[in-house]
């Protein structure tokens, strides 16, 4: 699903180079749940910029879901991206729209049939717990309704992949664990996942294949 | 997907507020001036034309040629080159149209012993001789034959108005390309208001994987719409405008440029009015820079 190999990302900020990745290498298969963890700064956020190709590296090469991210035209962007669903931290729900139109406005921009859209919309809201809050504004919402509310509009186009760049750093520990139970519940179904966190416990807790990264580099790599 | 784009579009154009608006007024503004000058420059160049057709050279000859050798000398007239068409008017021919013309008062004419009016050849000059240069060179012609006396005629003032003509076209095309491109401007300003107030969608758009197509449409289309409304402002202001003044115009345009009719413009040419306001508007759509490009 995710092939790494040699990439390295660097920005230059005036006449200074700052290196946010630097040869970094791994594979995820189809249907992992990896943790991509590390401290704030260590290139976790950059890397998966780099996955839905919202920045270029510097070298090196990346695949995912069957496109040669780094040789992507920039016309077929928007395919890779429909095959990868994406959460951050702070939920980046549309002020103006309810929890449905949010949802919905993905179906909306890629062109779903109309008939379809209530169905799936409400589908999805179900899953996340969250159907009897379709009609609330975002900020009628507790923070981890709205973090539900941006993972049903991650997966209403039912992706391949889900880039979760830390989910839970806004919520405290209870409802962190909700979202935690919610992103597995998930996976169960078949969804790739991939989350990044800057909480070295949250990774322990999952139990599963951690990636360290630390300035830049690939530390660990542990199931 | 074009139900999402159109209410896309009508969306951007309420959030547009104010500045939307100024954009509709420009776009009005940049029309109307340009249809102006049009309008004028239509009337203008219909009475030149007609003028042109109307054209007239006088020659007067120094006797009345004996019927027998009128004929030779017509076709000397017409071998001189030039001529489209030409008229034998007598003495007594231009007399009974003296009389005609100043009909009751035409006493004073009976009661002169002889006839002074000259005999005539009315010319019509072939379409090569119509120019400025082309009927003073066929004036030369004439003016050397023995027969005749004086030669009158001339396109000058035709061409001053043919001249006059050009130089509003030219006025209105440069007024109306600086309105024009001021309304792009306020029509792309509209569009980047729009982008800026929008750029968390635009980023959801971006990052769920909507083609750049469906991102930029409805800014086209809202563009568009605003430069259709401007455009079908302006076209209606200027009907409205002629139809006011038609009374008061036609008989100023009867007597100075000799047109029983001023004109207006065409439905072809309303329609040429109407896509350069949509072009006007959905350029102004599309250079709106905002939002941050995958």
């Amino acid at each position: 699903m995710i092939q790494l190999s040699g990439v390295s990302k660097e920005y230059r900020v005036g006449p200074v180079k700052v290196t946010a990745l630097a040869d970094v290498s791994f594979g995820i298969e189809k249907g992992e749940f990896t943790v991509l963890a590390g401290p704030s700064g260590s290139g976790k956020t950059t890397l998966l910029r780099l996955l839905y190709r919202d920045e270029m590296p510097t070298e090196g090469e990346i695949r995912v879901a069957g496109y040669d991210v780094t040789r992507l035209r920039r016309s077929k962007i928007p395919q890779l991206r429909r095959a990868i669903g994406v959460v951050f931290q702070d939920a980046k729900l549309l002020p103006g729209r309810t929890v449905y139109e949010n949802v919905a406005f993905v179906l909306r921009v890629l062109g779903a049939p109309r008939r379809e859209m209530t169905a799936r919309v409400m589908q999805v809201l179900k899953a996340v717990g969250l159907s009897a809050r379709a009609q609330a504004l975002p900020a009628q919402l507790s923070l981890g309704e709205q973090q539900r509310a941006a993972l049903a509009r991650a997966l209403v186009k039912e992706p391949a992949l889900l880039l979760a760049d830390e989910p839970t750093g806004n919520l405290d520990e209870a409802i962190a664990e909700e979202i935690l139970d919610l992103l597995k519940e998930i996976w169960s179904r078949g969804t790739t996942i991939l989350l990044a966190t800057h909480r070295a416990t949250l990774a322990d807790q999952l139990k599963r294949r951690t990636l360290v990264l630390h300035r830049g580099r690939l530390l660990k790599d542990e199931d | 997907m074009l139900t999402f784009v159109i209410s896309e579009a009508l969306s951007n154009l309420r959030r547009g507020g104010r500045v939307a608006v100024s954009a509709v007024l420009l776009i009005t503004l940049s029309l109307a001036a340009l249809g102006a000058f049009w309008v004028l420059s239509l009337n203008l160049g219909r009475a030149v034309g007609e003028w042109r057709d109307r054209l007239r050279i006088v020659v007067y000859l120094r006797e009345e040629p004996p019927p027998a050798a009128l004929g030779e000398f017509l076709q000397t007239v017409e071998a001189v080159g030039g001529v489209q068409r030409l008229r034998y008017v007598s003495k007594a021919e231009a007399l009974r149209t003296l009389r005609q013309q100043l009909g009751g008062q035409a006493s004073p004419v009976e009661q002169l012993p002889t006839n002074p009016l000259p005999p005539s050849v009315e010319i019509t000059p072939s379409p090569e001789a119509s120019t400025p240069e082309g009927t003073r060179a066929l004036i030369q012609r004439l003016s050397a034959l023995a027969e005749v006396e004086e030669v009158q005629g001339g396109t000058e003032w035709v061409e001053w108005l043919a001249q006059l003509q050009g130089l509003l076209q030219v006025i209105g095309l440069a007024v109306g390309a600086v309105l024009a491109l001021a309304a792009i401007l306020t029509v792309t300003t509209a569009t980047t208001l729009v982008l800026h107030a929008r750029r968390e969608e635009m980023e959801i758009m971006r990052l769920v994987g909507a083609s750049e197509m469906v991102i930029r449409l409805p800014l086209f289309l809202q563009g568009l719409a605003q430069g259709l409304v401007g455009a079908a402002v302006a076209v209606g202001g200027l009907g409205l405008a002629y139809r006011f003044a038609l009374p008061t115009l036609e008989p100023l345009l009867a007597v100075t440029l000799g047109l029983p009719r001023a004109a207006f413009f065409s439905p072809a040419e309303i329609a040429l009015l109407l896509s350069g306001g949509a072009v006007l508007g959905a350029v102004g759509g599309l250079m709106a820079k905002g939002g941050r490009a995958a």
